[in-house]
């Protein structure tokens, strides 16, 4: 990867903490607690996308474009009182891409490891996702059986994958991106997750405000999960869940 | 962008091609194009300035050498080679699964999933027709060539040709065209041409394609050199802001810059690297290049997410031939400055 200078991938995340600076030109929707890396992972075709654009835009269809590198959409929500930033990154499923895509793992503190529910071999391939994300640091994982609306041509019960979610002690949810059942209840539970994850381990750095320094005037987050780099937030597709 | 220096300036007048207005190169195209033996010289120079659209389909095939410059042996050429083709359909792919090997099943899959997923908002593909022919190319082209196999993106490289020789069969344009109106003599021969335009396209890049990629990489990485040279303070903003080039240059060189363009406007790109003499890639990395500067002062008040977004998605709809004349050319000039004097990428 060209320039590559992302920190090792099996540091902990980042957790900075700086000064919160108000001012009036920031919109409220600018303003977040937390901004939290999490990856969409999982076969080709099993619906990636198609969860990113219903959670972040509530879009979906049928005949979008397979994913090339990676994409990305943000969103935000709240969690137990706290202004949640979710920045989703979307990766290409092809094993091919492999090689490439791990590298954008770098600095996720969640991952959604999504199957196909109509097609056992996207559920057969969890166990190689699993190890691939485990590969890269612990992270907050749940795994998304999707397309469930597709009743007719189910070929992984609901059971079946229960069972490989417990074996691993990993949450888990079925979705259908195309009907919008559950898609907000999959991402709002491992940010939530993560979140008490962070509340459970945070020391006394991560609640003062200890200005760093690469601390930017007009930057509206306090606490940046992750490890990219501390990013304005202008996105203003806020909104609350 | 940063103004020309007097090197560059000294390098645009000393090296660019006469230009002559469009309606003049296409007479002169077509004189070359009758010749019994095409001037490949004089139809390269031609050529990449633009083609018009009623000479491109042919003059596509003499660039990819997919047709001989002779004109007496191209009915023959292409005869043999349709043949050719429709020959490798049943011993490849109209065969049962059980006699794919895994390799083969998984690329068939790969296929069957990114086959309604290209150009979905375009009739033509959502045809069932197209789509099996599209399937077929891809799945014959990926079983050939197993140093890469198939891999998500050629699907998409695999679209200028179809939409071409459909319109040059059919007469029409693209949009005007009723799939079902389509008689199958034409689909098949247009089927068969794509193969092989697609597979010469392919052969100058296959190492963008085989594991890890290393074309990809090696390009991505020529291309953050060249902006650092280029244009220092937008470099500087992507490494402060982190952003890492293969987190938008990636699809840039998968796809040959297919996905951040209008159709008609890649098209013209095309144009272009088809009828550069050196491998293509060479070329394509300063026009990414270019088009990266291009939205040097936007990127430059943008934060690390919203380049990302605005790069993943760039404002081309409403771009011209013009404005692509104008990408080329910066493209070439700074080609013509910097790929053979590599000192000049080192030093800031
Ligand atoms: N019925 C149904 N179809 C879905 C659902 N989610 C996605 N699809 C369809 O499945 C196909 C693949 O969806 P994508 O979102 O492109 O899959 P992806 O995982 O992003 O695939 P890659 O980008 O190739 O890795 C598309 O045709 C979608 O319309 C769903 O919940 N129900
Ligand atoms: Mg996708």
């Amino acid at each position: 990867m060209s320039g590559d200078d992302a920190s090792d991938s099996t540091s902990p995340p980042n957790r900075r903490a700086t000064t919160h600076i108000k001012t009036h030109i920031m919109k409220s929707e600018d303003e977040y607690d937390y901004l939290f890396k999490v990856v969409l992972i999982g076969d080709s075709g099993v619906g990636k996308s198609n969860l990113l654009s219903r959670f972040t835009r509530n879009e979906f269809s049928l005949d979008s474009k397979s994913t090339i590198g990676v994409e990305f959409a943000t969103r935000t929500v709240t969690c137990d009182g706290k202004i949640i930033k979710a920045q989703i990154w979307d990766t290409a499923g092809q094993e091919k891409y492999r090689a490439i895509t791990s590298a954008y793992y770098r600095g996720a503190v969640g991952a959604l490891l999504v199957y196909d529910i109509t097609r056992p071999q996207t559920f057969e391939h969890l166990e190689r996702w699993l190890q691939e994300l485990l590969n890269h640091s612990d992270k907050n994982i749940i795994i998304v059986g999707n397309k469930s609306d597709i009743v007719n041509m189910r070929a992984v019960s609901t059971d079946q994958a229960k069972e490989f979610a417990e074996r691993h002690n990993i949450s888990f949810i079925e979705t259908s991106a195309l009907e919008a059942t559950n898609v907000e209840l999959a991402f709002t539970n491992i940010l939530s997750n993560i979140h008490s994850t962070i509340s459970a381990n945070k020391g006394t750095t991560i609640d003062e405000d200890i200005p760093s320094a690469d601390d930017n005037v007009g930057k509206s987050s306090k606490i940046v999960i992750s490890d990219q780099p501390m990013m304005g937030a202008k996105q203003k597709d806020g909104c609350a869940c | 962008m940063l103004a020309p220096t007097h090197e560059e300036e000294e390098a645009i007048s000393t090296t660019s091609t006469p230009s002559s207005p469009p309606d003049l190169r296409a007479q002169k195209l077509k004189r070359v194009l009758q010749e019994p033996i095409v001037d490949m010289a004089q139809l390269r120079k031609l050529s990449w300035q633009g083609i018009p659209p009623e000479l491109r389909a042919n003059t596509w095939r003499l660039l990819l050498d997919y047709l001989p410059a002779n004109a007496d042996r191209r009915n023959q050429v292409l005869d043999r080679k349709r043949e050719e083709y429709s020959a490798t359909i049943p011993r490849y792919f109209d065969v049962d699964d059980t006699h794919r090997t895994n390799e083969e099943q998984t690329i068939y899959k790969q296929i069957q999933l990114d086959v309604p997923r290209t150009l979905p908002t375009m009739t033509l593909f959502q045809n069932q027709d197209v789509q099996q022919a599209l399937a077929r190319v891809l799945y014959i082209w990926g079983i050939r060539h197993p140093a890469s196999g198939y891999v998500q993106g050629i699907n998409d490289l695999a679209t200028p040709f179809i939409i071409l020789f459909l319109q040059e069969n059919m007469n029409k344009e693209i949009r005007q065209i009723d799939p079902s109106t389509i008689p199958s003599e034409v689909l098949t021969r247009v089927e068969a041409d794509t193969y092989w335009c697609l597979t010469k396209l392919l052969d100058g890049i296959q190492d963008n394609y085989t594991f890890a990629q290393p074309g990809i990489q090696r390009m991505m990485f020529k291309l953050s050199e060249l902006v650092k040279r280029i244009d220092a303070p937008l470099y500087d903003h992507l490494k402060q802001q982190e952003v890492d080039f293969a987190h938008f240059s990636f699809t840039w060189m998968n796809c040959l810059l297919l996905r951040a363009f209008p159709m008609h406007l890649s098209t013209r790109i095309w144009d272009t690297y088809l009828a550069e003499v050196e491998p293509f890639s060479i070329l394509h990395v300063y026009v990414c290049a270019a088009f990266l500067c291009h939205f040097s002062a936007e990127l430059r008040s943008k934060d690390f997410q919203d380049m990302l977004m605005f790069l993943n998605n760039p404002p081309t709809q409403s771009w011209n031939l013009q404005q692509i004349d104008v990408l080329l050319s910066q493209a070439y000039l700074w080609k013509s400055l910097y790929e053979n004097s590599p000192k000049h990428l080192n030093h800031r």
